[in-house]
């Protein structure tokens, strides 16, 4: 069966709603979105409006609102589930940010503010962030960077990964792998299941680090001159040290503990049955063992 | 002596050994007719594979896949969502069996365990969003709360696992079979050295993952209602 | 046949060379045109569901299926028309089989197969055992074999595909095919 259409007419069907609106954003108002599926990506500018560019076939609708103190941009679809939509958003870096997704992908940078992203199927990957910052995805990654509060970073299936960091840190996966670089947490929780845990920064005086996995490996770079009280457990794994430590406790050969300098850090490593590694910085790639 | 040539058959089939390799195994299948017999056989087998048809599903998918989209089906039939047409197929769960002894020693070293609350999943009740956090006494009455709590939660994601599409199920019972296999082994090593504190609070908090992943599955089927 | 007519031919060198019902379809569809979607769905439906049948099971066919086509419907949009509509929808259909977004890009996978699960893929010699038939039987292979012969032997992906969507090595990729087509090879109609 053939149609008998012609082009214009397939032209006009194809085109549905092609979005670019710019609201009005007082200091203290808050960017609520919620996406069904597609790629949202935010950038920031010194203006104190939102900007939403998008395109979307006549199945989906982009909403944009400013009402209260919150600029909305929603997706719909007109019947059904709305279709994948991406979404271009320029922000100020004051402002502070929350999305939803499900099949979204998420890509943000530049926001000095608390952002708190949720996605189902989807990668995050955000540069900023300030005060609280949450990043979850249930199938994707997470991938943080120049971030300063108390960051939570989770992803169920996927890899976490932090880098030029600071302040607290909790950070959670069950098979993905945990890297944290150049991150300064004054108090770090790193823990997956099935994934490599590596941590590669400072140790402060009185600060609390836990990196624990099931499966994977722990590897730390130690700073020269840290100071920490540290706790070593495994059941069936190993522990290995680029440099000397003299051991104070053991118990039946799978925990072990040892104090650095004035051992004022608690530092916690555990592995139910991988390697547990200590480095230097710099040094905590080299001598592991490939998969 | 086959054996070494058996296993690289398949290979010399789809044209991928080096040719001196592939020269020697010529030469090898002059002489043994049993790998000559088993290259026969593989030919066969991956004719048969080529030759495969394709088969419609027997019932009509359409009417459910309509409805998900949002259109109407044709001749206005009453369309079955994918939801009710997909048989409540349990999740791949594995409880535990939890020495009460260990979970004892688990509180004792001052974990709290997540509990919803108990009213979630009785019908006509709605589902409370957040569980509340509970610090739970002794032992006895703390084992069955986790396990109380584990299969509540269970019972709402094998009620609720039509609402979610297959990639995310998929992704869950994964990951609940990664922790499930961690809190198996976990015990074993319990059982091993009963009174080793870092065994027994690691165990604790895999048995919290699980909650954990549990509650979220749990909040991804509520949001897809 | 169509009227002539500039419009005509001008819409069909937009879409392809040939007046092809899947990109007509597909660009119907994207727009919300249900009706062309379900013809897309009939064309299309037998050779996924077979697909996804061998891969998986049976029982998961059916509900696995219709979860490709609602999310072929959502990502329509993104269709741009590089490859055949079928070839697009056939690597979807592989993607949500297999229960992740994409087959792209390297990541490395730790949901292998149980060990023995993968090597011991029961080798039957002689014995009057009744003969499955040989769907039946590639069913009844492990699923990391069975995953590789049906995406090499019987759809014809190269192993450096299949291991890469399978987040396996090329080595254990070609292993697995052998060990499967061994299995195999009682099972065949004689």
């Amino acid at each position: 069966m053939l149609l008998t259409l012609t082009s214009a007419a397939l032209a006009a069907l194809a085109l549905g709603q092609d979005i670019d609106t710019t609201v009005q954003a007082a200091r203290g108002d808050r960017l609520d979105i919620s996406s069904y599926g597609g790629d949202v990506s935010i950038q920031t500018w010194s203006r104190n409006a939102v900007r939403v560019v998008a395109s979307t076939s006549s199945r989906g609708r982009v909403e944009v609102s400013n009402v209260g103190a919150v600029v909305t941009v929603r997706t719909e679809g007109r019947r059904g589930p709305p279709p994948h939509i991406d979404l271009e958003i320029t922000a100020p870096a004051w402002m502070r940010l929350d999305l939803s997704g499900v099949y979204t992908d998420v890509k943000v940078a530049g926001l000095q503010s608390p952002i708190s992203i949720e996605t189902v199927q989807g990668d995050v990957d955000v540069s900023g962030g300030q005060g609280n910052v949450s990043l979850q995805s249930v199938e994707g990654s997470v991938t943080l960077r120049n971030a300063k509060g108390r960051i939570e970073a989770h992803s169920v299936n996927q890899d976490v990964s932090v880098s030029d960091a600071s302040g607290e840190i909790n950070v959670e996966t069950v098979n993905g792998e945990i890297s944290l670089k150049h991150v300064d947490a004054t108090s770090l929780e790193a823990s997956s299941v099935n994934g490599d845990v590596r941590y590669d920064g400072p140790i402060h005086d009185g600060g609390r680090y836990s990196l624990t996995t099931h499966n994977g490996d722990i590897g730390l770079a130690v700073p020269a001159g840290t100071n920490a009280s540290v706790s070593v457990s495994t059941f069936n794994g190993e522990f290995k040290s680029d440099f000397e430590v003299s051991v104070t406790q053991t118990h039946k050969g799978r925990r072990l503990s040892f104090t650095l300098g004035s051992g004022s850090a608690q530092v916690t490593l555990e592995s139910f049955q991988g390697t547990i590694h200590l480095a230097r910085p710099g040094k905590l790639e080299e001598g592991e063992d490939e998969r | 002596m086959s054996d070494q040539w058996t296993d690289r058959l398949s290979e010399y089939l789809d044209g991928e050994l080096a040719p001196s390799v592939r020269a020697e195994l010529e030469q090898h299948l002059l002489q043994c007719a049993e790998c000559e017999a088993t290259l026969a056989d593989i030919r066969r087998v991956v004719g048969r594979a080529g030759s495969l048809a394709d088969r419609a599903p027997v019932g009509d998918l359409w009417p459910g896949i309509a409805q998900a989209i949002g259109a109407t089906p044709p001749g206005g039939t009453k369309a079955v969502p994918i939801a009710s047409a997909r048989r409540p197929r349990r999740w791949s769960f594995s409880l535990p069996q939890l020495a009460a002894a260990s979970i004892g020693l688990i509180l004792a070293s001052g974990g709290t365990v997540l509990l919803l609350h108990p009213g979630a999943a009785r019908p006509g009740v709605a589902p409370v969003q957040s569980p509340s956090v509970i610090n739970v006494g002794v032992e006895p009455r703390a084992a069955r709360g986790y396990d109380a709590a584990v299969a509540d939660l269970e019972r709402v994601l094998t009620e609720g696992r039509g609402r979610l599409d297959t990639t995310t199920v998929k992704v869950i019972e994964r990951n609940l079979a990664t922790i499930d296999s961690a809190i198996v082994e976990a015990e074993r090593a319990v059982e091993s050295d009963s009174a080793n504190v870092y065994l027994n609070s690691h165990l604790a908090a895999t048995m919290r993952r699980k909650l954990e992943l549990l509650r979220q599955a749990a909040a991804l089927i509520s949001a897809a209602s | 046949m169509t009227r002539t007519g500039t419009g005509v031919a001008t819409l069909q060198r937009d879409l392809t060379d040939r007046t092809d019902p899947d990109a007509v379809d597909a660009t119907l569809a994207a727009s919300g045109d249900a009706h062309a979607f379900e013809r897309l769905y009939r064309r299309h439906v037998a050779r996924i569901h077979s697909l996804v049948r061998r891969m998986l099971s049976d029982e998961e066919a059916d509900e696995t299926v219709q979860d490709v086509f609602v999310r072929a419907w959502q990502k329509l949009g993104t269709f741009r028309g590089e490859a055949a509509f079928g070839t697009w929808l056939h690597r979807l259909a592989i993607n949500v089989t297999l229960g992740q977004r994409e087959t792209l890009g390297i990541r490395r996978k730790r949901f292998l197969d149980s060990p023995a699960a993968l090597e011991t893929v029961p080798a039957r010699r002689g014995g009057p055992e009744t003969r499955l038939d040989f769907e039946k039987a590639i069913e009844r292979l492990p699923d990391g074999a069975r995953q590789v012969f049906v995406l090499h032997d019987v759809e014809g992906y190269r192993h450096e595909e299949i291991a890469e969507m399978l987040g396996l090595a090329t080595g254990t990729s070609k292993s697995q095919l052998h060990r499967a087509r061994m299995a195999l090879r009682q099972h065949l109609d004689r």
